[in-house]
């Protein structure tokens, strides 16, 4: 047994070098490029001068979204629970509509083109009837999140499903599966990493819907959503609010987008590339 | 109109799209206007330079409103109309505007010579560093109010504070922020005016911010009876709607702002006089507002803009008193750092 540990204890050290190595190589780039945009944007309100009601500078972002914490903590708190919510109603309801409609070329020609309306109407229109449909509060920004986010995880399910291997759906013909076991053990696995890609995309996305869902739908008070606070922050001319809530619902978008690319890595990383 | 902006309107909210439309474009507008300003465009007019012994082009100078053409902005199309601008040697573009259209800075900015603004906006974007100047107030007297059910229990702003009502109104405006302090502990719940008038119509909110002479004649006009709540009344009054310019055009061009301000007045007497002449045309520049409705808020603002015994040269003027009272009462909202040292500075009443 020792002599078996031996060589797995020689290679630790050199193994965690080169993981640092790998995780400073991933790091190291965008960290770079927000530093730079950074210092151009400071470069340019000195240069130009362009007046804090115009372009605050990043130093004045920073102090506004210090001072301003608490508000744009529970903004991003309350956002980030509509976006999570209309994610997750545009996960399920897209990969179950994607399944189906991968199943039968009749509702795929038939539904797949009206499905496509959902990306084609513009979020921004039918806003105000969500209000209408689902009333004040958390109900329009979820909705809101909800259409505007599953079109992506429609469409990747579909494309996924679509181009199983023929050699193995005729293999499960053989073995004489039925069609929810060819779902679950075949299409559903080999379309995963197209599912995950649509997922990743709906996730920025969530954040957008949520947020336009406010702008009409949401309560203003002590505790308001980044939409609310962007309203607010623009009426007031507090250009520098406008921009840190502008981060903040950039921060949650991240941190979403973080969530599911993180269980992607779970779902793939023992069995496909991208989840290397 | 679009296919949406028709079934939004079918459903009863008519300006719904222009609403949230108007966020997006108001985040976009700043966006653009940051890059522009960075870029050193300063968008002024052309000047059109005229031959030698030719009579002088007209100066060209662009208006934004923050609204769409409405009897709010009659006299200014009155103005136009009748070729009063041109008399005073100007061609002036008149460009309509929607919710969240930012006239504040695009005036300062110089992206256009004239905005409509809100007085508030004047003394905190020049906080700011965006330094608008008032030329002419509108309104004497604020026509905001809010406006409930005519049978609604409230009979007062103090009633409606305390109440669980929902109340639709713009956030971010101040006289929220004074409402909240003057009735603290208020239970109303604030939610945004993007839907228009279809949730107040519907009975989702129960009270809705209101242009005296707008939203509540809509409301009669479909046979809904309202009550309305004068903020001013209440003891906030600013100067809602104020034609402002920024301070570096005032310096260069203060004859062209002053002649702009002649015409505006005389075209405010006109239409003040006679508003159904000059009604049709502002309606074809807004079919969301009936003919009827203009007509009605045309005769219910009358005495908000020019109160019995205004002279016709004072319609439009701005008094001292007015702005300091007004900064004094944004400074206690905390939407204001300090009280201008010059107040002066902040408006100009044109000869």
């Amino acid at each position: 047994m020792s002599g078996m540990r031996a060589p797995t204890t020689a290679r630790a050290p050199s193994r965690a070098p080169s993981r640092t190595r790998a995780a400073l190589a991933a790091a190291v780039p965008p960290f770079a490029v927000i530093v730079a945009c950074i210092l151009a944007w400071q470069g340019a309100v000195w240069v130009f001068r362009p007046g804090e009601y115009l372009l605050p500078s990043p130093m004045q972002v920073a102090e506004e979204a210090w001072d301003s914490r608490a508000t744009l903590a529970r903004a991003a708190w309350l956002t980030g629970l509509g976006a999570a919510g209309g994610f997750a109603i545009a996960a399920c309801a897209g990969v179950i509509a994607g399944s189906v409609l991968a199943a039968s070329r009749f509702l795929m020609r038939g539904l797949y083109p009206i499905a496509t309306l959902l990306q084609m109407v513009p979020l921004v229109a039918i806003a105000p009837l969500l209000v209408v449909w689902c009333g004040y509060g958390w109900r329009t920004s979820v909705a809101s999140a909800a259409i505007v986010s599953v079109f992506p995880v429609l469409a990747s399910t579909l494309d996924g499903m679509r181009g199983t291997d023929r050699g193995l759906v005729e293999l499960f013909g053989t073995l004489r599966a039925g069609r929810v076991q060819r779902w679950w053990k075949l299409e559903l696995p080999w379309a995963l990493p197209s599912i995950v890609t649509g997922l990743r995309v709906a996730a920025g996305l969530s954040v957008i819907g949520a947020i336009v869902g406010e702008f009409v739908g949401a309560f203003a008070g002590d505790a308001s959503p980044v939409g609310i606070v962007i309203l607010s922050a623009l009426r007031e001319n507090r250009t520098e609010l406008v921009f840190a809530a502008v981060l903040t619902a950039a921060v949650v978008g991240f941190a979403l987008f973080g969530l599911v690319s993180a269980l992607g890595w779970v779902a793939l990383r023992r069995w496909h590339a991208s989840g290397g | 109109m679009s296919v949406l902006q028709r079934l939004a309107e079918s459903c009863g909210i008519p300006g719904a799209v222009a609403s949230v439309r108007g966020v997006a474009a108001a985040v976009a507008a700043t966006v653009a206007m940051t890059l522009l300003a960075a870029c050193g465009e300063t968008g002024d007019a052309a000047k059109p330079s005229a031959p030698a012994g030719a009579a002088p082009a007209p100066r060209a100078v662009r208006l934004q409103l923050n609204w769409m053409p409405e009897p709010e902005f009659g006299g200014i199309y009155a103005a136009q109309q009748d070729g009063l601008f041109a008399r005073e040697g100007l061609a002036v573009e008149v460009i309509a505007g929607s919710a969240g259209t930012p006239t504040a800075q695009m005036t300062a900015s110089g992206q256009v010579e004239f905005g409509i603004v809100g007085g508030d906006q004047v003394l905190t974007l020049r906080e700011k560093g965006g330094d608008l100047v008032g030329l002419f107030a509108i309104f004497r007297t604020s026509p905001m109010g809010v406006m409930v059910r005519a049978d609604a229990p409230w009979t007062s702003l103090k009633e409606l504070w305390a109440s669980d009502a929902t109340v639709a109104m713009e956030a971010g405006l101040p006289f929220v922020r004074y409402l909240n302090q003057r009735y603290p502990g208020g239970k109303v719940r604030i939610v945004p005016t993007g839907t228009g008038l279809a949730a107040f119509e519907q009975g989702t909110v129960q009270a809705q911010q209101c242009f005296i002479s707008a939203e509540p004649v809509q409301m009669e006009l479909k046979g809904i009876p309202v009550r309305v709540f004068s903020l001013a009344e209440g003891g906030y009054d600013p100067y809602t709607v104020t034609v402002a310019t920024g301070a570096a055009f005032l310096a260069k061009d203060r004859d062209a702002c002053a002649a702009f301000v002649r015409a505006l007045r005389e075209g405010w007497s006109r239409y003040l006089a006679e508003p159904a002449k000059y009604n049709p045309a502002i309606a074809k520049l807004n079919p969301g507002m009936t003919l009827a409705a203009m007509d009605v808020a045309a005769r219910k603002q009358h005495d908000l803009v020019a109160p019995p015994g205004t002279g016709a040269n004072e319609v439009g003027m701005m008094e001292r008193a007015r702005w300091e009272a007004l900064a004094r009462q944004l400074v206690e909202l905390g939407t204001l750092k300090a009280v201008p040292p010059v107040i002066d500075d902040v408006f100009w009443n044109a000869p």
